[in-house]
C-alpha cells in the first residue's frame, strides 16, 4: 500500500506555489490579450478566447467523463490516477465563471444568428428561433455550467470524503452509492456536452448542422484529457510527488486510451467529412468550403497528419508508452494537437481570410491554459493526491498489464 | 483442500474491495470441463433432435424460397418503385447487426480485461459466425441473378469491367467477408485448447481424430501456450477496429446517399451502437434457455446476464441518443424535405412500425435501471426478445424512408409477400441449425479461459495449503 510520503502534497513543494500564481498570470494574460488586440469590436480577441476556453473547458469535462466511465465500470486499475483526473474536473466552476467574456462578446461571436436585422431577412433562421434566441441561449449556456460544476465538484467532494471514511463496510457502501450515481450523470454528461458544443461552436455557423457534432467535440475532449492526464503524471512524478505508487503499467493503459481515442477522434472526424463530401449537399459541404480555401487546407492537413497518422505510428509500440519521456512526448503533442482542432472548428468562421495565429491566440491559450493549471493545482493541494480509502486502491497499485 | 463456495446472493451483492466471483458453486478445474464437455459428449437429447428439426424446417422454408426466388426473380417480393430495397435489405442489416456482439466481447472486452467475458465469449462468437453467414445470404440472393453474384469480386477480366469501387454496397463485400474471415479465425484459435481438451476425452474413433485434426496437435506445452496467447492478442487487436468498421460500412450504404433520413453523419457510430445492442439482445435470447437447458449457471452466472444488461441498457441510450439528435437535427437544420422524412416516419403509413422500434429499443432497455430486472433471467430474456424485434424494425424504418420521395406522385407502400416472409422466418432456420449443431459438438464455453479467471488459476491462491507459504500476506489477492 502506498505510503503517507507518496500520497500527500507536501506543505513546501515548490509546485504549491505554481498555483496561485498561475492562476494570476493566466488571469493578467487573459487581460493582456484583451488589451493587445486592436481589431474592430474585439472580434480576434473574442475567437481566440473562446478557442481557449473551449480547450481548458473540454479537458476538464473529458477528466470528468473519465472519472464517471471509471466508477460506472467499477474499474481497479485507475484508481491511481483518479484524483488527478477529479483534480481536473474541479477546475469547471472556475472555469464556468471565465466564461462571461464569451458571453459578453455573444454578439460578436454569434451575430449571424444574434443580430436581428440578419435573422429578418434569412427564412432559415427564422425557422430556428425557437431554439436560436438569446435568452434561450443564455439559458441553457448557465444550465450546462451550473451541471458540470456541480458534477465536478460533486464526485471530487464524495471520493475525498471517503478517503476520511474508516469503517470498512461503510465504505464500500460508499463506492457502490458513487457507482449508482455515476449511471445517470455520464447521461447528463453526454447530453450537456452535445447541446454545448452545438450552442457554442456549430452555431458560429447557424446555417451549418451535423448531428455527428456532439460525438465528434466529445471524442476531442476525452482525448486531450487523456492525454493530459499521461503528461501531468510525469511531470508530478519528475517533481517528486506521488513516489512510484504510478508505474509503467499505469501508464501503459493511459497510452493505450489516449491511442485508441486518437483512433476514435478520426473515425468520427473521418465519418462526418466522408458523409459530407459524399453526399454533397450544399448546405453542409459549406462548413468544409469554408475550411479548404485560403490555407485553412493547411490546418485541416495537419490534422489528417498529426491529429492522426502521426499519434498512429508513435503511440501503438508497447514500449513507447512505458517509457516516460516517449509517452510524455506523444501526449504533449496530442495536447497541441487538440489546440489545432479548436482553431479549425472556431476560427475559420472569424478569419475567413486565412490562418492568422496572432498574439492574442496565444495570449489567450496560455492564458486560460494557465488559469486552467492554476486551479488544478489549487485542487491537488487540498487533499491526497490518490484516493486513500477506495478499496480498489490495493488492486490498482499492484496491478499488471497482460 | 478447501474450496470457498461462492453463491450468487454474494456475487450479486456487488462486493467492492474483492472481485465478484465469476464461477459460482466451488467448482475446481475438472468440474469446469466436466460440464462443459457433458453436453458434447452426452447422448443426444430428444429435446435437441425436437429443436434441430424445428430449426431444418424452418431451413427448408429458407431453401423453398430462395429455389422459388432464383427461379423466378427478386419480383416475388414487395418491391416496388419507390421501394426498391425491401426486406432482403433491413434482413441483412439485422443479422449483420446481431453479429457484433461476438466479436466485441472477445476482442473489445478482452482488451479492456473484462474477464466475465469467458463464460460467454464462445457461444457469442458461434452466434456471430452464423449471424454473418446469414446475413451474406441476403445480398447474395437479393441480385436476383446468382450466378453472376462472381462479379461483385474485382476479378481482372477481358472485358475490362469492374465493380463501383465507389459503391459502398462493394465495400460491404469487402467488410463484411473481412469481419467474417478474422471473426472465424479469432473464434478458432480460441477454440484450439478445447478441441484439444475433446480429443483427449474421446472414446470413439471418429471423435478422436475430428476434434485431433482441428486440434493442431495441440499438447499444452509452454510454448504452445505463449503462441496461443500472441495470436490471441493480436486478432484481438485486429478485430477491434473491425467491430466498429463492418457496421460503419453497412450504414454507409444507407448515409451516403442524399435521401432525406439517410443522410445524417451521426450514421456510422449510431449504428455500430445498434449492432452492439442487438447483438447482446440476441446473446442473450439464447443464453438465457441455454445454461439453464445444460446445466451452465454456474460459469454463465446472473452476473454475466446482469452485466450484459447493463451493456444493453448502454448501447439501447445511446441509439436513444441517436434518435433523438436526428429529429432535433432534422428539426433544426431547416430543411422540409428531412422535417418531413422524420415526421412522416413518426405519424405517416408507417407510424406502426415508428412506434414498435421506439417502445422496444428505447423504452425497452431503460428497464435494466432497475437492478431486480437486470439479475432475473426470465425478466431478461423477455426484454431481450423485445429488443431484437425492435432492431429489425429499426431496420425496416429506415428502409422504407423509401416509399415517400420527392416525387408524391411516386410515393408507394411496401407490402410484404409470402416469400418475404420465407426469407426471414427461413434465416432464422439456418441460424439456429447452426447454432444448435454447434452446442452439440463444440464446447460451448471456452474452458481453457474461464479456467484461467478462477480463483486457482493464481498461484497463491489460499485453497494450495502449502506447507510454508500458508501464512504469506496476500496470498488471497487477485492477479492484477
Amino acid at each position: 500500500m502506498p505510503t503517507a510520503a507518496e500520497t500527500t502534497f507536501p506543505a513546501d513543494h515548490s509546485w504549491r506555489k505554481l498555483g496561485p500564481i498561475a492562476l494570476v498570470v493566466g488571469a493578467v494574460l487573459v487581460g493582456a490579450a484583451f488589451g493587445v488586440d486592436g481589431s474592430e469590436h474585439h472580434g480576434d480577441f473574442y475567437f481566440s478566447y473562446l478557442v481557449g476556453w473551449m480547450y481548458v473547458v473540454t479537458l476538464a469535462l473529458g477528466a470528468m467523463f473519465f472519472t464517471l466511465v471509471q466508477h460506472a465500470g467499477r474499474a481497479g486499475w485507475s484508481v491511481v490516477v483518479r484524483r488527478t483526473a477529479e483534480n481536473m474536473m474541479a477546475t469547471l466552476p472556475v472555469l464556468a465563471l471565465f466564461f462571461i467574456p464569451i458571453f459578453l462578446g455573444r454578439h460578436e461571436l454569434y451575430h449571424h444568428w444574434m443580430d436581428a436585422k440578419i435573422v429578418a431577412s434569412d427564412a432559415i433562421l427564422q425557422g430556428k428561433e425557437a431554439y436560436l434566441n438569446e435568452g434561450f441561449w443564455t439559458g441553457r449556456a448557465v444550465f450546462y455550467l451550473v451541471m458540470w460544476g456541480f458534477l465536478g465538484m460533486y464526485f471530487r467532494g464524495r471520493s475525498v470524503k471517503q478517503d476520511t471514511m474508516t469503517d470498512p463496510a461503510a465504505i464500500e457502501e460508499f463506492s457502490r452509492g458513487t457507482e449508482r450515481r455515476s449511471f445517470v450523470s455520464i447521461a447528463v454528461f453526454a447530453l450537456t456536452i452535445t447541446f454545448a458544443g452545438i450552442d457554442w461552436i456549430m452555431t458560429l455557423d447557424p446555417h451549418w448542422y451535423s448531428t455527428m457534432w456532439g460525438v465528434y467535440l466529445f471524442a476531442g475532449a476525452f482525448m486531450s484529457a487523456l492525454a493530459f492526464l499521461g503528461l501531468i503524471h510525469i511531470l508530478m512524478q519528475k517533481a517528486g510527488l506521488v513516489g512510484r505508487i504510478i508505474n509503467d503499467e499505469h501508464y501503459h493503459d493511459l497510452g493505450k486510451l489516449t491511442f485508441a481515442f486518437t483512433v476514435f477522434w478520426t473515425y468520427i472526424a473521418f465519418s462526418q467529412y466522408f458523409l459530407i463530401w459524399y453526399a454533397n449537399i450544399p448546405e453542409e459541404t459549406s462548413w468544409y468550403a469554408h475550411r479548404m480555401g485560403n490555407s485553412w487546407e493547411n490546418v485541416g492537413l495537419l490534422l489528417m497528419i498529426g491529429h492522426f497518422i502521426v499519434p498512429f505510428f508513435f503511440l501503438m509500440p508497447r514500449t513507447i508508452k512505458r517509457i516516460r519521456w516517449t509517452l510524455a512526448l506523444g501526449c504533449a503533442w496530442m495536447l497541441v494537437m487538440h489546440y489545432v482542432d479548436m482553431q479549425y472548428m472556431i476560427m475559420p468562421v472569424h478569419a475567413h481570410h486565412g490562418v492568422h495565429l496572432g498574439a492574442t491566440d496565444f495570449l489567450t491559450w496560455f492564458g486560460l491554459f494557465s488559469v486552467f493549471f492554476g486551479v488544478f493545482i489549487l485542487n491537488a493541494g487540498r487533499a491526497a493526491l490518490v484516493p486513500l480509502k477506495d478499496p480498489r486502491l490495493k488492486e490498482s497499485v499492484n496491478f499488471v498489464n497482460i | 483442500m478447501s474450496t470457498k463456495v461462492y453463491t450468487e446472493t454474494h456475487q450479486l451483492s456487488d462486493p467492492v474491495a474483492e472481485r465478484a466471483p465469476l464461477v459460482l458453486g466451488g467448482l475446481d478445474f475438472h468440474d469446469v470441463t466436466e460440464i462443459v464437455a457433458k453436453p458434447v459428449e452426452d447422448k443426444i437429447q430428444p429435446l435437441w433432435v425436437l429443436a434441430f428439426l424445428g430449426a431444418l424446417t424452418l431451413l427448408g422454408v429458407y431453401g423453398i424460397s430462395v429455389a422459388w426466388l432464383v427461379w423466378e426473380g427478386t419480383g416475388i417480393w414487395g418491391l416496388n418503385n419507390p421501394v426498391d430495397w425491401g426486406w432482403a435489405i433491413v434482413n441483412f442489416v439485422f443479422w449483420v447487426g446481431i453479429g457484433h456482439a461476438g466479436t466485441l466481447i472477445s476482442a473489445i472486452l478482452f482488451l479492456f480485461r473484462q474477464k466475465w467475458r469467458t463464460g460467454i465469449n464462445r457461444a457469442a462468437e458461434a452466434m456471430t459466425l452464423f449471424a454473418v453467414a446469414c446475413a451474406l445470404s441476403f445480398p447474395t440472393i437479393h441480385v436476383g441473378r446468382i450466378w453472376l453474384l462472381p462479379w461483385v469480386f474485382p476479378i481482372p477480366n477481358q472485358m475490362w469491367v469492374w465493380p463501383n469501387f465507389r459503391s459502398p454496397l462493394l465495400w460491404d463485400v469487402f467488410a463484411v467477408s473481412i469481419y467474417g474471415t478474422v471473426s472465424l479465425l479469432f473464434w478458432y484459435t480460441g477454440l484450439i485448447p478445447d478441441l484439444a481438451t475433446m480429443r483427449d476425452r474421446a472414446k470413439g474413433k471418429i471423435a478422436r481424430f475430428a476434434y485431433g485434426f482441428f486440434a493442431l496437435g495441440w499438447r499444452g506445452s509452454h510454448r504452445h501456450w505463449i503462441n496461443y496467447e500472441s495470436a490471441y492478442g493480436i486478432l484481438a487487436g485486429l478485430s477491434t477496429p473491425l467491430v466498429l468498421s463492418v457496421h460503419t460500412i453497412v450504414s454507409f450504404d444507407f448515409a451516403v446517399s442524399q435521401i432525406p433520413g439517410w443522410h445524417t453523419t451521426i450514421f456510422p457510430p449510431y449504428f455500430v451502437a445498434g449492432a452492439v445492442f442487438s447483438g447482446f439482445a440476441m446473446v442473450l435470447t439464447l443464453m438465457i434457455p441455454t445454461r439453464v437447458i445444460f446445466g451452465l449457471k454456474e460459469l454463465i452466472t446472473t452476473r454475466h446476464i446482469e452485466n450484459m444488461a447493463k451493456i444493453i441498457l448502454l448501447t439501447g441510450s445511446m441509439v436513444g441518443y441517436a434518435y433523438a439528435m436526428e429529429f432535433f437535427i432534422a428539426w433544426y437544420s431547416g430543411n422540409p424535405y428531412e422535417q418531413f422524412a422524420f415526421i412522416n416516419r413518426m405519424f405517416g403509413p408507417y407510424w406502426w412500425a415508428y412506434a414498435t422500434m421506439i417502445s422496444c429499443n428505447v423504452i425497452t432497455p431503460q428497464f435494466f435501471w432497475i437492478k431486480k430486472f437486470r439479475t432475473d433471467p426470465v425478466i431478461v430474456f423477455v426484454l431481450s426478445i423485445f429488443v431484437n424485434i425492435g432492431m429489425w424494425f429499426e431496420r425496416f424504418v429506415i428502409t422504407i424512408t423509401l416509399s415517400a420521395d420527392y416525387l408524391p406522385s411516386s410515393w408507394g407502400y411496401y407490402t410484404p409477400t409470402i416469400w418475404d416472409l420465407g426469407c426471414l422466418i427461413g434465416s432464422f432456420g439456418l441460424f439456429f441449425t447452426l447454432f444448435l449443431l454447434f452446442v452439440k459438438f463444440l464446447p460451448m464455453v471456452a474452458i481453457a479461459e474461464v479456467k484461467a479467471v478462477m480463483p486457482q488459476a493464481n498461484p497463491h491462491w489460499d485453497g494450495y495449503h502449502h506447507d510454508d507459504h500458508d501464512d504469506e500476506p496476500g496470498n488471497d489477492e487477485e492477479a492484477a
